[in-house]
């Protein structure tokens, strides 16, 4: 993957578009990861609140985004 | 504007929003349309793909490759430091092989409805004003096909690549789906 000199390169980078994709990429990502979580936490029997409260966000909001679907 | 599309267009545009499904794309670009008509049984886009020698299968293959590759940014990722493939490795030991492949579509793209990109949506309305210039009843696939080749969209590099491949240009193209788009 990235070696130190791209790492370096890309951060110090002030090209918007680099930086814009990188925030998409991470975006898509943490999306992913955040259903997984959550579909398993579902099925280990956490409730909603449990993991609204380690999301950071309101009971509301994970039921809403998540709900329909676990 | 959807009522001046000919059953044939009308087909591309619900068939795109199939292709977004199937390929669990968040929203509906130019790419989509691409593909739906190239994969559509016959029709006036395919017509004029074929008369100038590309393959709407292959084409189709290939803007569904450069579609497939834009979920998950390696590249992008690498460059803030984050090793995609490593990541997959520790999601594949907790929630299986393709776990974070196969929940692709599950988050908050689910929706029912996928929604057009601004690039598509300027895709459609310049296929109206190529059917108008053209003096067409209807928007049928060849109007999309023009339309497609009028701006600069997500598709534009795919198609342009299919066209170099073929060894034809893009006015070629335009040239044969006008041929093809014109009322008999």
């Amino acid at each position: 993957m990235a070696n130190d000199q791209t790492l370096v390169a890309s951060a110090a980078s002030d090209d918007p578009r680099k930086g814009l994709r990188a925030v998409r990429a991470l975006r898509e990502l943490a999306d992913r990861l955040e259903t997984l979580q959550v579909e398993r936490a579902r099925s280990l029997g956490w409730s909603w609140q449990e993991i609204a409260d380690v999301l950071g966000v309101s009971k509301q909001a994970v039921h809403k985004k998540f709900g329909r679907r676990i | 504007m959807f009522e001046q599309f000919t059953k044939e267009a009308r087909g591309v545009v619900v068939d795109a929003q199939t292709v977004a499904r199937s390929l669990h794309t968040r929203t509906i670009d130019t790419r989509h349309l691409v593909v739906a008509l190239c994969e559509s049984d016959g029709g006036t886009a395919r017509a004029a793909l074929e008369a100038v020698g590309v393959s709407p299968a292959a084409l189709a293959g290939a803007v569904r490759a450069d579609l497939a590759s834009t979920g998950l940014d390696a590249d992008a990722l690498a460059a803030v430091g984050i090793d995609l493939e490593e990541v997959r490795r520790t999601t594949d030991a907790t929630f299986g092989a393709g776990a974070l492949e196969g929940v692709a579509g599950r988050g908050r793209g689910a929706r029912k409805h996928i929604p057009f990109t601004p690039d598509a949506k300027k895709t459609l309305e310049l296929s109206l004003r190529e059917a108008i210039r053209l003096g067409s009843k209807g928007i049928n696939s060849g109007h999309l096909l023009l339309g497609i080749l009028r701006s600069r969209t997500p598709a534009t590099p795919v198609v342009e690549e299919a066209l170099r491949t073929a060894g034809v240009d893009a006015p070629a193209l335009r040239t044969a789906a006008e041929q093809q788009s014109r009322p008999a």
